[in-house]
C-alpha cells in the first residue's frame, strides 16, 4: 500500500514498514470486547426509562431501527477497515477518499463527538453510583451526588490511562464477559416472565401510544447506544488477521447488542407500563430487575450498570485519544497532540485532550443533549464513511484490496448514508445547533491552521 | 536515517560476505578473526548453524555486555529491539516518535557484533505484547535459542541444567558453536525431584555423548546430577559460578517461558545470562531444512517484502 508514501506490508501478525514492525496483539475477542464494551452501556442502563416515556413499547422499534442503521454503516466500515487497517478509523477513510477538508471536519468533530459520548457515559455512571449509595442506605441528605461522582470517576479514568501501564485489555474482556452473563440471565428470565411462563400476565399496553414520530425521535436519541462498532476500526492497526476479525467484530457486536437492546425494552415495558418506567428515570432497569429478582436482582443490575458505564467511558476515552492522534499525525492539529510520554509510554497530551473537556461537559449534566450531540457528530462521520466507500469503489486505486467486500454495495452504502443523515433530522434543535456549530468550528480551524496540508494517499 | 536494515543486508551480500551456507560463513568469520583461539573451533561439526534471538528493550537501556557479544559472535544473531507499550498507546504513535532512537541503539549493538566478526540481523518492533513478539520473531527466524540478558564478565563456564528431555542435537549445535576458547568448560547438570520419572543421569550422558561426537574435547565437559526439591533455586544459586546458562524452554511455548516460567525466574534471580533453547515447532520442523540456511544468510527479511 502506498498510502503512507513508504513501503508498508500488512501481514496477519504485524504491520511492517521500512523501519519498524508494529505487532498486532488484539484477537477477535479483543475486538468484540471493544465493540460490545463501548456500546452496551447506554441502551440498557440509561435509556429504557427515557425511551419508553417518549415512544411507549414502540421504543423497541426505535432500538431496532438504530441497529439496522448501525449495521448498514458497519458493513461499509468493515470494507474500508480491511482495505486500510490503520489506526484512525473513520477519519482516515474519509480524509483519504474525500480529501483534507472533509477529513478535518470529521477528524476534529469526532474528537468532540467522543468527548460528548464519554461525558454521557460518565453521567450514566454517576446515576448508577448514586443508586448504589442509595441501595446501601447511605444518606446523602438531599445533596445531588450524580455529577460529583461522575466528575470524580472521570478524573480517575483519565489518570488511570495516563499512568496505568498494566494490561487493561484482559480486564475489559472479563468485564464484558461478566456483563453479558448478567444480562442474558436477566433478559432470559424477564423474557419468559413477559410471555406469561411464570403465570403472571403482563400488562398489555398500546404499542405506540404517541404515534410514529416519537419512534423516530427516540431512535435519534438512543442511537448513542450504538456508537462503538466503528471504534473497532480505530484500533484496526492492532487487530490480528484484520481481514477476518475486523468485519466479524464490527458486525457481530452490532447484532448482539441490537438484540439485547430490543429484548431489554420488551422486558422492561412488559414489567411496567411506559409511564411508570419513565418515572424511574435513568436507572429504570434497576426497578425492572427488582420486580423480577427482589433486592438481589436489583443489586446484580446495579453492578452490571456500573461495569457497563465504566467500560463504555473508558473505551471512549481511549478512542478519543486515538482520534486526536490520527489528526495530529496528518498535521491537522499541532504535532504535540500526538506526543508519547517515554516514562509511562502513554499519549499524555491526547489523553488530556480527552479527559479535560469531558469533565466540563459532565459538569453540565445534560444527559439527553450530551447523547444527541455525540450521536449527531458520529452520524455525520458514518454517513460520510458510506460516501467514502462510493468514492473508493468508483475509481479503485491500485492499493485498494479489501479482504471484505460489501455485498450489493450501492444499496447498502446508499441506505447507510441516507439513513444516518436522516436520523439527524429527528434530533432536538439544541443538539442540532451544537453539532453544526462544532462542524463549522472544525472547518474554520482547518482553514486557519491546516489549509496547506497535503495528505498522503488521497484519491 | 535512511534504511538501516538495508545496510545490514548489503553487508551480507557485499563483497566481504559469503552468500552461501551459514557454516561456511562462520568458518570464514573465524578465519578473518584476529583472535587465534577462534580458529581452533573450526573443525567441530555443526549440523544446523544456531540462530540466537536477542530481544532487548533498548529504549529502557537494555543491552548486552561486551563479553557476551564476543561469546555469541560465532552464532547468527537476530537483534530484536522491542518496545512494549500500554494498551492505550497505538504502536504506530510510539513508532513515529521512538523508532529512530530504537534503531540507533540496536545498530550500535549490531556494530559491536560486526566488530566481533559476526553479521547480525536487526529488527525493531513496537508491541503491546512482548511475549507474542518474541514468539513470532523467534518462529520467523527459526531461532535455536532466545537470550535473556544479564550482566556477565568473561565467559568460560557454561552451565547446562537439564530437568527434562532435551533436544541433544540442538543443544550440541549451540554449545559446539559457542565454546571455542581454551578455558571454556561445559557443565551438564541433571536435576530431578525425588519420585520423578525423569532420569537425569541418562539425559546428561546422552548430551555429553552428542558433544563428544561433534568433536568437543571430553576434558572440557563435566557431567553431574542432583536430586533436589527446589531445582529453580538451586540453579539460581549456582549461577554465581557460571558465566552463562543454557537451558530448555519449559513445556509450552517461548511465551510461557518468558512470562515467568522457570527460565525467566532463573534469569531474574541469576547472575548469569540465560540462553533458552527453543523447541522446534511443527511448522519449523518440515520445510525448515532449506529455509534455516536461508535464515542464516539473512534472507528472512528480504523474503518478507
Amino acid at each position: 500500500m502506498t498510502a503512507s508514501g513508504e513501503e508498508t506490508v500488512e501481514t496477519d501478525e504485524a504491520t511492517i514498514t521500512d523501519d519498524a514492525e508494529l505487532e498486532r496483539t488484539l484477537g477477535l475477542t479483543g475486538g468484540l470486547a471493544i465493540g460490545i464494551g463501548t456500546m452496551i452501556g447506554a441502551g440498557i442502563f440509561v435509556f429504557p426509562g427515557i425511551a419508553a416515556g417518549r415512544a411507549g413499547p414502540a421504543a423497541a422499534v426505535s432500538f431496532g431501527l438504530g441497529a439496522i442503521i448501525a449495521l448498514l454503516v458497519a458493513l461499509p466500515a468493515s470494507e474500508l477497515a480491511t482495505a486500510m487497517p490503520k489506526s484512525g478509523g473513520g477519519y482516515y477513510f474519509i480524509s483519504r477518499a474525500l480529501g483534507a477538508l472533509s477529513g478535518a471536519i470529521v477528524g476534529i468533530s469526532i474528537w468532540l463527538g467522543l468527548v460528548f459520548a464519554t461525558a454521557f457515559y460518565l453521567v450514566g455512571f454517576g446515576n448508577y453510583a448514586a443508586a448504589v449509595l442509595a441501595e446501601a442506605g447511605v444518606d446523602v441528605a438531599g445533596v445531588p451526588v450524580v455529577v460529583p461522582l461522575a466528575l470524580l470517576f472521570g478524573v480517575f479514568l483519565t489518570a488511570l490511562n495516563l499512568f496505568g501501564t498494566e494490561n487493561a485489555a484482559a480486564l475489559q474482556n472479563y468485564v464484558v464477559g461478566l456483563l453479558l452473563t448478567i444480562l442474558v440471565i436477566f433478559l432470559g428470565y424477564g423474557g419468559l416472565d413477559a410471555l406469561g411462563v411464570f403465570g403472571r400476565a403482563s400488562t398489555p399496553e398500546t404499542f405506540a401510544p404517541f404515534g410514529a414520530t416519537p419512534v423516530f425521535t427516540t431512535a435519534a436519541l438512543v442511537f448513542t447506544s450504538y456508537l462503538g462498532f466503528a471504534q473497532v476500526a480505530t484500533v484496526a492497526g492492532d487487530i490480528k488477521r484484520p481481514g477476518r476479525n475486523l468485519p466479524l467484530a464490527m458486525i457481530a457486536s452490532v447484532v448482539l447488542v441490537g438484540v439485547l437492546y430490543v429484548a431489554t425494552i420488551f422486558v422492561a415495558t412488559s414489567a411496567f407500563g411506559s409511564a411508570a418506567l419513565a418515572s424511574f428515570g435513568e436507572t429504570a432497569i434497576v426497578e425492572v430487575a427488582r420486580n423480577f429478582g427482589g433486592r438481589a436482582g436489583a443489586i446484580a443490575i446495579l453492578i452490571a450498570g456500573l461495569l457497563a458505564t465504566v467500560s463504555s467511558a473508558n473505551a471512549s476515552i481511549l478512542s478519543t485519544s486515538r482520534a486526536v492522534f490520527a489528526v495530529s499525525k496528518d498535521a491537522l492539529v499541532p504535532g504535540i497532540a500526538g506526543r508519547v510520554n517515554l516514562r509511562y509510554g502513554t499519549p499524555h497530551v491526547a489523553l488530556s485532550m480527552a479527559g479535560g473537556p469531558v469533565l466540563v461537559l459532565v459538569a453540565l449534566g445534560e444527559v439527553e443533549v450530551l447523547a444527541e450531540v455525540a450521536s449527531f457528530l458520529h452520524l455525520v462521520m458514518y454517513s460520510l464513511m458510506c460516501v467514502a466507500l462510493f468514492a473508493m469503489r468508483r475509481d479503485e486505486p491500485e492499493w485498494y484490496d479489501p479482504a471484505f467486500r460489501v455485498p450489493a454495495y450501492p444499496l447498502v452504502a446508499g441506505l447507510g448514508a441516507v439513513s444516518s443523515a436522516g436520523l439527524i433530522l429527528f434530533m432536538q434543535p439544541t443538539s442540532q445547533i451544537i453539532g453544526i456549530a462544532i462542524m463549522l468550528a472544525s472547518a474554520g480551524w482547518y482553514k486557519y491552521y491546516a489549509d496547506d496540508v497535503q495528505l498522503k494517499g488521497v484519491l | 536515517m535512511s534504511d538501516d536494515r538495508t545496510t545490514a543486508d548489503e553487508a551480507e551480500t557485499g563483497p566481504d560476505a559469503d552468500p552461501v551456507t551459514g557454516t561456511e560463513t562462520e568458518a570464514r568469520d573465524r578465519s578473518t578473526d584476529p583472535e587465534p583461539d577462534r580458529a581452533t573451533a573450526g573443525g567441530l561439526a555443526i549440523r544446523e548453524p544456531p540462530v540466537v534471538l536477542l530481544p532487548l528493550a533498548v529504549l529502557d537501556g537494555e543491552t548486552v555486555s561486551e563479553s557476551l557479544v564476543e561469546f555469541l559472535a560465532p552464532t547468527k544473531e537476530v537483534l530484536l529491539a522491542y518496545h512494549e507499550l500500554p494498551e492505550q498507546t497505538p504502536t504506530e504513535q510510539a513508532s513515529l516518535q521512538f523508532e529512530e532512537r530504537a534503531r540507533e541503539a540496536i545498530e550500535d549493538l549490531a556494530d559491536a557484533f560486526r566488530d566481533a566478526g559476526s553479521d547480525p540481523e536487526t529488527r525493531v518492533v513496537f508491541t503491546h505484547g512482548r511475549q507474542q513478539t518474541i514468539d513470532r520473531v523467534a518462529g520467523e527466524v527459526g531461532a535455536t535459542a532466545v537470550l535473556l540478558p544479564n550482566p556477565t564478565g568473561d565467559i568460560d563456564e557454561v552451565l547446562v541444567p537439564i530437568r527434562e528431555p532435551i533436544d541433544d542435537d540442538r543443544l550440541a549445535d549451540l554449545v559446539t558453536t559457542l565454546i571455542e576458547g581454551e578455558n571454556d568448560r561445559v557443565t551438564l547438570w541433571g536435576l530431578t525431584a525425588e519420585g520423578d520419572d525423569f532420569d537425569p543421569a541418562r539425559a546428561v550422558e546422552r548430551a555429553a555423548e552428542e558433544l563428544r561426537e561433534r568433536g568437543v574435547d571430553s576434558a572440557t565437559v563435566t557431567t553431574e546430577t542432583s536430586v533436589t526439591p527446589t531445582p529453580v533455586r538451586d540453579i539460581v544459586e549456582r549461577s554465581a559460578d557460571a558465566d552463562v546458562i543454557v537451558m530448555r524452554e519449559g513445556t509450552g511455548s517461548v511465551v510461557s517461558v518468558l512470562l515467568g516460567d522457570d527460565a525467566e525466574r532463573i534469569a531474574t534471580g541469576a547472575v548469569a545470562p540465560v540462553l533458552v533453547l527453543r523447541d522446534r515447532t511443527p511448522s519449523e520442523a518440515e520445510p525448515d531444512d532449506s529455509s534455516t540456511d536461508a535464515d542464516a544468510s539473512g534472507s528472512v527479511h528480504s523474503s518478507k517484502e
